[in-house]
């Protein structure tokens, strides 16, 4: 299980002003605290950067692997960013991310060749995000076949089938978790990244790492490769690295429809129980989920 | 050879609550199948229609509206009494507008003496709604359900904000409340939760799912009101098991569509026919969604429901 840090984030205030004055201090701190906590890459999300994107990418990529040496996620939707940051990586970047839009895919197809770039091929089609596990299947085919005709590697691509807050948008959760059960058949040796934590969005702070530490034990059931996380979630890594072995049994035995004795469990496996059944769709979600 | 008809298999149902007191009480919900689907269970109390009464005189409704309640529309408790006697309303539904501190702003204490005197004039049950102001409804409903406290209310919209006061006086009168959150079911069951940790009793909660009118959001409470049955009578989620208010008749009768004169637009057609089949319209529609209590204004179009309700539950 690869996973990848998400702090370095353009959206966060402190990091945002770093970059405008190009103090390299706050986003190496951010980043070698990632490293520590046993990120495989990290993400570096600089949004649209429609203001000097290219260089910004470029200064970014150069202090982050000079203090830490690890690969980088390349998280823009600016072109020539993703290009810049390319050029000064040092190994195999990843770039995040191809959609499944014919203008994403002509402008950044050629860009993965020439780098011989990794990428998130993320499954957004031209009408937006997928409604079920069926479109997302059909969007995955149709960027492999994209690939096959650009003549890029399948082993390039990181497909991403969307994960979407369970606080909002319940049964797109199942969407999602139905999508990874059948796209290892699909689409034999593919491999699946996804951003996990966006599986809590909404929900009360305190309550989002076990929802994200359950929904992580799901998609690994189904062979999730890798997930871009929280990595100051330390519960969260520790099911990432099969450190949580009671828990993850715990979450399966409700995937495999197991009757499960709740009066058995432990407080902590009873809340991963029910987080379960609430990602899966059996039981309705509330802010209370874990109350009643 | 013989064919299998196919059921939905349900693992719940809803429960039955009794709203006001006396001979003339009324026992909603107890369904333990989809709407009118009686091939698949039962549904032994049929949907009920409330009658609006306002607070004070309304301005800048539709003829068509006003007519039927001619010469009692400034007399909350004769309005009351003209929709009891002469149209056979099963409940009455106050609407405090007056309250609303955007507009006429009245005092707790009118709106207290406001509802004393519907509920001196008839005996049905009476839902009280507020101005839907999350502070002034908390004062405004507190006093009214300690003056009526003879009386079995059912008051709303209590809401996230205003839960803890009023559910605290909804217990200690025993009135019920109409659970409201905006169009979404996830907070519709937090709310639910929310009261009973609170202590209000099962027997005292409706929810109100918030009610879109017809061509103005009808959909979305459909669709709620849908997957709120759904969790209540397939994934036995009993924080959801709780009978529906819808309080349609304000939302119906405030767009343009109504509103504007045959006159002025002559492809709208007949102003009063239209507004009354609006209402019924989506009175019909939220039946289907699962409501049991309607809240609604022109006879006509309840004429219609009932013929309708009476048909599908015989």
């Amino acid at each position: 299980m690869l996973l990848v840090g998400e702090s370095i984030n353009v959206m966060t205030k402190r990091l945002r002003i770093a970059m405008r004055k190009r103090d390299p201090k706050p986003i190496v701190k951010v980043a070698v605290a990632q490293q520590k906590a046993g990120m495989d890459y990290l993400d570096i999300n600089l949004g649209p950067a429609k203001r000097d994107g290219p260089e910004l990418m470029a200064w970014i990529v150069e202090i982050v692997q000079d203090a830490t040496d690890l690969p980088l996620f390349l998280d823009t939707s600016n072109v020539e960013a993703i290009e810049a940051g390319l050029a000064v990586h040092r190994g195999p970047a990843v770039i995040n991310s191809i959609s499944c839009r014919p203008e994403r895919m002509d402008a950044l197809f050629p860009v993965a060749a020439k780098y011989d770039a990794a990428f998130v091929a993320l499954l957004i089609g031209p009408d937006g995000i997928p409604r079920d596990a069926d479109e997302r299947a059909m969007l995955a085919a149709e960027m492999q076949m994209r690939m096959a005709e650009e003549g890029i590697d399948e082993e390039k691509a990181f497909f991403d089938p969307i994960v979407l807050p369970v606080t909002s948008q319940q049964d797109q959760v199942q969407g999602c978790t139905g999508f990874m059960m059948v796209i290892k058949d699909l689409i034999p040796g593919a491999k699946v990244t996804c951003g996990l934590s966006n599986v809590s969005n909404g929900a009360p702070e305190e309550l989002r790492p076990i929802l994200n530490q359950t929904y992580l034990a799901m998609l690994m059931k189904f062979g999730l490769d890798s997930a871009i996380v929280n990595a100051a979630e330390t519960d969260l890594v520790n099911v990432a690295r099969g450190a949580s072995e009671d828990a993850v049994a715990a979450v399966h035995s409700v995937m495999d429809g197991e009757d499960v004795d709740e009066a058995a469990l432990s407080p902590l496996l009873l809340d991963y129980v029910k987080t379960t059944r609430v990602l899966l769709g059996e039981s309705l979600y509330s802010h209370s989920w874990l109350k009643i | 050879m013989a064919v299998d008809i196919p059921k939905v298999a349900y693992s719940g149902a809803i429960r039955e609550i009794r709203l006001g007191d006396g001979e003339n009480a009324v026992t909603v919900g107890g369904e333990t199948s989809y709407p009118f689907e009686l091939f698949d269970g039962e549904m032994p109390n049929p949907p009920r229609i409330a009658m609006e009464v306002y607070d004070a005189a309304p301005e800048g409704w539709a003829e068509a509206a006003l007519e039927p309640f001619a010469g009692v529309t400034d007399d909350p408790a004769a309005w009351a009494k003209r929709c009891v006697d002469d149209y056979g309303a099963d409940m009455i539904c106050i609407q405090l507008v007056s309250t609303d501190p955007n507009g006429a702003d009245a005092s707790p204490e009118s709106a207290a003496e406001t509802v004393k005197n519907v509920a001196a004039a008839v005996d049905v049950p009476l839902i009280v709604w507020g101005s839907e102001s999350e502070e002034k409804d908390t004062e405004v409903l507190r006093l009214v359900a300690e003056t009526c406290q003879d009386r079995k209310l059912v008051i709303g919209p209590v809401v996230e904000g205003n839960y803890r006061q009023l559910g605290a006086t909804a217990i200690a009168y025993g009135h019920t409340v109409a659970a409201s959150t905006p169009i979404d079911i996830n907070l519709c069951k937090q709310l639910n939760i929310l009261l009973a940790d609170l202590g209000v009793p099962a027997d005292q909660i409706i929810i109100d799912p918030t009610t879109g009118g017809l061509g103005y959001g009808l959909e979305y409470t459909y669709s709620v009101m849908e997957r709120v049955r759904m969790a209540a009578l397939t994934q036995q989620d009993d924080s959801l098991q709780f009978p529906i208010v819808c309080n349609l008749a304000p939302e119906v009768w405030k767009v343009k569509e109504v509103k504007t004169p045959e006159a002025e637009d002559p492809k709208l057609g007949d102003q009063k026919k239209r507004g009354v089949l609006m209402e019924a319209a989506t009175a019909m529609s939220l039946l289907l969604a699962g409501a049991d209590v309607l809240v609604m204004r022109h006879p006509d179009a309840i004429d219609q429901i009932r013929t309708a309700v009476d048909g599908l539950v015989p």
